[in-house]
């Protein structure tokens, strides 16, 4: 043994050696971990142990039949799609390895995609059905839960109505679940259906869509490598989409510039070239201001205005108003900041826009995604790779689930609930629409200013069921409030106002709750009875498709059968539809084994309807080629090189026109005129109308490449065809399908192939518009938050007035925001996530090796607001909401967020006003990491058009607990 | 103990584990690995080996 | 000769724990044992950076030198490895080690009391075979044995932690920082060569 004195020199920052770096704690994972450690320790070492054993015994079993097979998957935690290989023996998930091969992960995960394998484990699962009896969970079997269930449901039905039982779905189900879910809802007769869309990017949708025709991420988070520049606004993909950071980082290495506009200093501000702290709720006037310097210094693209855009004179107007001054004055933003993000997006185009719930989380947010939009047609960067606006969706079939219409107030496909939209579902289907009718409560109800019958009605939205549940029956757009609740896959802690929610909870007659895992809905209220737990499978214990940000579906493989008791969500759907009378309408075209629906007759099912958005060309062998050839797709253009899928896009981004055998090769970046339509180009979609006030809505002077209609035209049609003189190349069987039809309704497809033949779009070429004139606010205007920390400002940017009948409920507005909040409430509170965690978080607090990394419940303080309040950084704080609402967490002091800033991750539950709700789980259930729900602190406020909640700006006091 | 006397201990220890390594005892050498052989060593050793660790590395670690 | 290495990006490393749960789940690291962590430096402020540290697997390993048992070996590819059976615990290597890699479990850990755990670059121990239930139960799987490279980097989010032969790392490093202007912005340049680049 030689000692060797270890020589010590001073290295500023990374100086401090003592115990070594592994040591040292000095940020926020190792936050306040110490007693934590010992006491969730302790509990985990001697639960982790069966399920080492188990690897090992899988093991063992090995050495006697030796056979590993390898199942190919995809994560289920975010949107950004990251493929994994499984490696499963005997029947046991024994090893994960990384899928080089995808190109969009490319074998990379973050915390949550590298531990997916604990999905096999399962330890905190719900284990098989049970339901609350006299406060205690009993177990009981499948057919007693289901008949017990049925009973009630249909009991409920004969009294108060179909409208009575709220259908809540989920962003977890595969595509081909979130069809049969949607359709299920819509055989019962209701709209009462929603998911977690509604709390995450409907604002999106619908802002994005009515600008410029779909409301999806237009490119792709590879397309990125391409962005000379990158606006960031409410998005910290270091956290919510990490791996979507591979290619943000190399898009800047190739020279792209990264802007973060954030309240917070976050992980992904950290790698910015320009960090700028905005007051929460402020996006429309900073926007407004970069937007001021672009046309002072006539930087916006004026040929792509010309031709492209409708409406931007409006806008214009509305820019003159946010000078400089204004701006400071109202966002807080120095304006060399606003001058310098504006001068760097000018000189770098293309570039792209990216947002999350920082944007879309508001009563204005439907205002802010349009705006940001705006932003991107002034520059002219939209339709191209590297440009458009790169919208990053939230869990990992948010969108799938929203193209399925898993919502209350569209059918699958965005179709709507107009009387054609059902009549053209109802054909799909192959049941009688005067049937369907019947499903439904046949009076009408007001809706603004028209009566509307219940079938045609929006539902109650997932933001407001528990006013759904509360409201008095006179106040309400229908029959009687809500009765029953299905929480199928949603995490309560992840709405606002919890505290209310807990008394609609109580207020229910039934509560079913369908989950892998028993919620947080399943102990935050007092309910004694009546809560029924039924065990859903993961995503991992059945296959099917997922949509993924960039539109792109992909094939999972079942890695496992499903754990204990449970079943994957679609034979739950299944065995619920035969108890209520509804499995052979459900299930009509779609073969039944056993109890599972095949997902392969699904996906063929919806490929016959989903024509709005091209979920028409992917079917099953098709998406099954892709799986198998992964690697022959380039990283950054997602184009197949060669191989059988050679010139196809991966995943068959949507659209993906026409029928399978018509071979689309799916749409990479929207509206893309420098491709024919046939590969995958597109104009804006003409959506809108032809004109509007005399002006035409339709392109002028822009075409798609190829395109034989060198100008604007309208969407097609039969009758368009016709004149155009094209109705001849249609097959006699397409005529006789497409009679009277358009490109939307034609279940032949044939309309769309004529179009596309012809280098023309099916959906026509139109104009984007800046000025939506069925909106509250046709240009988008700042409106102070309902909860604003500047009342003063209040005059001059109101809120809207309170609303009679929105989505079924009274809605408030002024009538709250009248009243000043900020002097007894002095601090902003906002809210996001952490990368450990996803949504609720009741999954990823379950997998005992993300639970280690993030044991406590906290709130980022600036440590100057800190000393004013005599609070030190670890110590226990009540964070109060101005309506009451309060929870009991650890105090983080933190530059990272501004003075007068409050931060809470929203992922924490389990907890209720400082007490811990462990003992109200069923045995062995409970997460290992249990904390107050953010969210029980925020307050009331809606979106104007989706009543999207508001979690982003809101106030707060803080006390020492 | 002073430095003559350390030296007659080094001095008795050295002869007497020469002494010993006769009679089947092993000398303690310092700095030198004491544990099993680890299999890997072996099988790291192989051309095939290497060629399997660089093609993973190109397929893995690189942006591809 | 190849020398495998770790090297972690700072401009890349965007602090997602990814690495950290890729180990845990490849080796079943029990809670409270961290082969691999991520730091972060100027936590919140401008200037914020982290990196993923683990063992560095030195050339001349410091534990190696301070081990009172000499459980410590290196691999012909400059594994640092250590034999569990010798191990006393005593923590020496601990004080040794400049990135306190070395850990030691309060309870029981991988079947054993009390000894040292460290990341063994996923290349096992010396026990049995390569991938023997005996090699896995102490030191976990051995992924280099099956011409895999450690689990960490490969499943890194960013590909910011880069593990290999160390001049292929090298290279890829190198290839960045050309494309970054030449800046070197290294965690770690600063520090090891101050002002003076």
């Amino acid at each position: 043994m030689k000692l060797v004195k270890k020589e010590t020199h001073d290295t500023g920052t990374a100086g401090n050696t003592k115990g070594g770096l592994l040591g040292r704690t000095v940020d926020r994972r190792t936050f306040l971990r110490g007693t934590g450690i010992a006491a969730g320790g302790a509990a985990a070492v001697t639960a982790l142990s069966p399920r080492m054993m188990q690897r090992a015994e899988a093991a063992q079993e090995k050495a006697a039949d030796g056979e590993i097979t390898i199942k190919s998957s995809v994560c289920s935690h975010c949107s950004v799609g990251c493929g994994f290989l499984a490696e499963v023996q005997n029947g046991v998930w024994t090893g994960q390895e990384p899928d080089f091969d995808s190109p969009l992960n490319l074998g990379a995960h973050c915390a949550k995609g590298a531990s997916i394998r604990e999905h096999g484990h399962g330890d905190k699962r719900l284990k098989y059905p049970m339901k609350l009896v006299d406060g205690k969970w009993q177990r009981l079997s499948w057919d007693q839960a289901i008949n017990e269930i049925g009973d009630q449901i249909l009991a409920i039905r004969e009294k108060y109505g179909p409208d009575s039982v709220y259908w809540l779905g989920s962003a977890k189900f595969s595509n081909e679940q979130a069809y049969l879910f949607r359709k299920f809802a819509g055989l019962w007769g209701t709209n009462n259906v929603d998911h977690q869309a509604r709390i995450c990017h409907s604002t999106t949708v619908a802002g994005v869509a009515n600008t410029w025709g779909y409301g999806a991420m237009t490119n792709s988070y590879n397309d990125m490598h391409l962005c000379k520049t990158m606006f960031f606004i409410g998005s910290n993909a270091a956290e919510a989409h990490p791996v979507a950071m591979q290619h943000i980082l190399r898009g800047k290495e190739n020279g792209g510039k990264l802007i973060v506009v954030d309240p917070r200093f976050t992980r992904t501000a950290a790698h910015a070239d320009q960090y700028i702290r905005l007051r929460s709720g402020t996006d429309v006037p900073l926007i407004y201001g970069i937007l001021w310097h672009i046309f002072e210094n006539g930087w916006e693209d004026k040929e792509f205005l010309a031709q492209r855009v409708f409406g931007m004179e409006a806008i214009r107007a509305e820019v003159a108003k946010w000078t400089p001054d204004v701006v400071q004055d109202v966002t807080g933003v120095p304006p060399e900041e606003v001058k310098r993000a504006a001068q760097t997006m000018a000189e770098n185009r293309p570039g792209t826009i990216v947002w999350c719930m920082g944007g879309t989380q508001h009563t204005v947010g439907n205002n802010n995604t349009r705006i940001y939009c705006v932003l991107q047609l002034a520059l002219g960067n939209v339709g191209m790779p590297g440009g458009g606006a790169n919208i990053f969706r939230g869990h990992d079939n948010v969108q799938g689930a929203t193209d399925f219409g898993v919502l209350a107030d569209s059918l699958p496909g965005y179709y709507g609930l107009a009387e054609g939209s059902w009549k053209h579902w109802a054909k799909v289907w192959d049941v009688d629409f005067e049937w369907l009718k019947s499903r439904f409560d046949q009076a009408k109800y007001e809706e603004g200013k028209d009566q509307v019958s219940a079938m045609e009605l929006r539902g109650i939205t997932v933001s407001r069921w528990i006013d759904g549940v509360l409201e008095p029956a006179e106040n309400m757009a229908q029959r009687a409030p809500i009765k029953a609740m299905f929480h199928w896959g949603h995490a309560p802690n992840s709405q606002t106002r919890g505290v209310e929610m807990k008394k609609a909870m109580e207020a229910l007659d039934l509560q079913v709750i369908v989950d892998p895992y028993p919620t947080v809905s399943a102990v935050m209220s007092d309910r004694k009875n009546n809560t029924y737990l039924l065990p859903a499978a993961t995503q991992f214990e059945t296959y099917g498709t997922v949509t993924a940000s960039n539109r792109s579906i992909q094939w999972r493989e079942k890695v496992i059968e499903p754990l204990f008791e449970s079943l994957p969500d679609h034979v739950i759907m299944y065995k619920l539809a035969k108890k209520v009378g509804l499995a052979e309408q459900l299930t009509k075209h779609i073969q039944v084994n056993g109890e599972e629906p095949l997902i392969e007759d699904i996906v063929r099912e919806y490929n016959r309807g989903m024509w709005t958005i091209g979920y028409t060309g992917q079917s099953p062998e098709r998406l099954k080629l892709h799986l198998a050839n992964k690697h022959t797709f380039n990283v950054t253009t997602l184009k197949a090189e060669g191989g059988p899928c050679d010139g196809e896009y991966y995943g068959l981004p949507w659209p993906c026109w026409g029928t399978p055998e018509m071979k689309h090769p799916g749409s990479p970046n929207l509206y893309d005129t420098s491709k024919t339509v046939a590969e995958g180009g597109l104009p804006f979609r003409a959506n809108f109308g032809v004109e509007y006030e005399g002006k035409t809505l339709l392109s002028e002077g822009s075409w798609t490449k190829g395109s034989e209609i060198e100008d604007g035209y309208p969407e097609f049609t039969a009758d368009l065809l016709k004149q155009l003189g094209w109705w001849g190349d249609l097959t006699p069987e397409e005529q006789k399908a497409a009679e009277g039809k358009n490109w939307k309704t034609d279940l032949s497809g044939g309309i769309q192939r004529v179009a596309i033949k012809h280098g023309c779009a099916p959906f026509g070429n139109g104009k984007a518009r800046c000025v939506v004139w069925n909106f509250p606010d046709p240009v988008p205007l700042h409106r102070e938050p309902i909860y604003t920390s500047r009342h003063d400002l209040v005059a001059k940017y109101p809120t809207y007035e309170d609303r009679k009948r929105f989505w079924r409920l009274p809605t408030r507005y002024g009538s709250i925001q009248a009243k000043d909040y900020s002097k007894d409430y002095p601090l902003i509170h906002t809210s996001g996530r952490l990368v450990e965690y996803e949504g609720g978080g009741e999954e990823t607090r379950s997998n005992a090796w993300l639970a280690e990394l993030q044991q406590h419940m906290f709130a980022e303080i600036n440590p100057a607001d800190g000393n004013d309040l005599g609070i030190k950084d670890g110590q226990w704080i009540w964070l109060e909401g101005p309506e009451g609402g309060k929870i009991k967490v650890k105090a983080m002091l933190t530059p990272r967020v501004g003075k007068g800033v409050v931060f809470t991750p929203y992922h924490f539950g389990g907890w209720f006003e400082g007490k811990d709700l462990v003992d109200k789980y069923p045995e062995e259930t409970a997460p290992w990491v249990r904390g107050e729900p953010a969210n029980n602190a925020f307050t009331y406020g809606y979106d104007s058009v989706t009543a999207m909640q508001e979690t982003k700006a809101s106030l707060c006091k803080i006390t020492p607990a | 103990m002073n430095a003559r006397s350390g030296w007659k201990v080094v001095a008795l220890v050295t002869s007497l584990a020469i002494l010993a390594s006769g009679c089947g005892v092993t000398v303690y050498e310092p700095g030198v690995y004491k544990g099993q052989k680890d299999p890997l060593l072996s099988v790291q050793a192989t051309p095939e080996h290497k060629a399997l660790l660089q093609e993973r590395f190109t397929k893995g670690q690189t942006d591809r | 000769m190849a020398r495998m290495k770790f090297l972690c990006d700072s401009e890349r490393c965007i602090e997602c724990n990814g690495c950290v749960t890729a180990c845990k789940n490849e080796h079943e690291v029990p809670w409270g044992v961290n082969r691999r962590r991520v730091v972060t430096l100027e936590d919140g402020v401008p200037g914020e950076r982290s990196i993923s540290v683990a063992c560095m697997h030195c050339t001349d390993a410091p534990c190696a030198a301070v081990c009172p048992v000499d459980c410590f070996y290196t691999t012909d590819d400059g594994i640092v490895l250590h034999d569990k059976d010798l191990c006393i615990g005593c923590g020496y290597c601990f004080y040794a080690c400049p990135f306190g890699a070395p850990q030691y479990p309060q309870k029981e850990a991988f079947g054993v009391r009390g000894k040292m755990d460290k990341c063994t670059f996923c290349a096992g121990g010396p026990e049995g075979k390569d991938n023997s239930e005996e090699e896995r139960a102490k030191y976990g799987r051995n992924r280099i044995a099956e011409g895999k490279l450690p689990m960490c980097a490969e499943m890194c989010s960013t590909k910011a932690l880069i593990a290999g032969d160390g001049d292929m790392v090298a290279d890829i490093y190198r290839e960045r920082v050309l494309k970054r202007n030449g800046r070197p912005q290294s965690w770690g340049w600063l520090a090891a060569y101050q002002e003076d680049v």
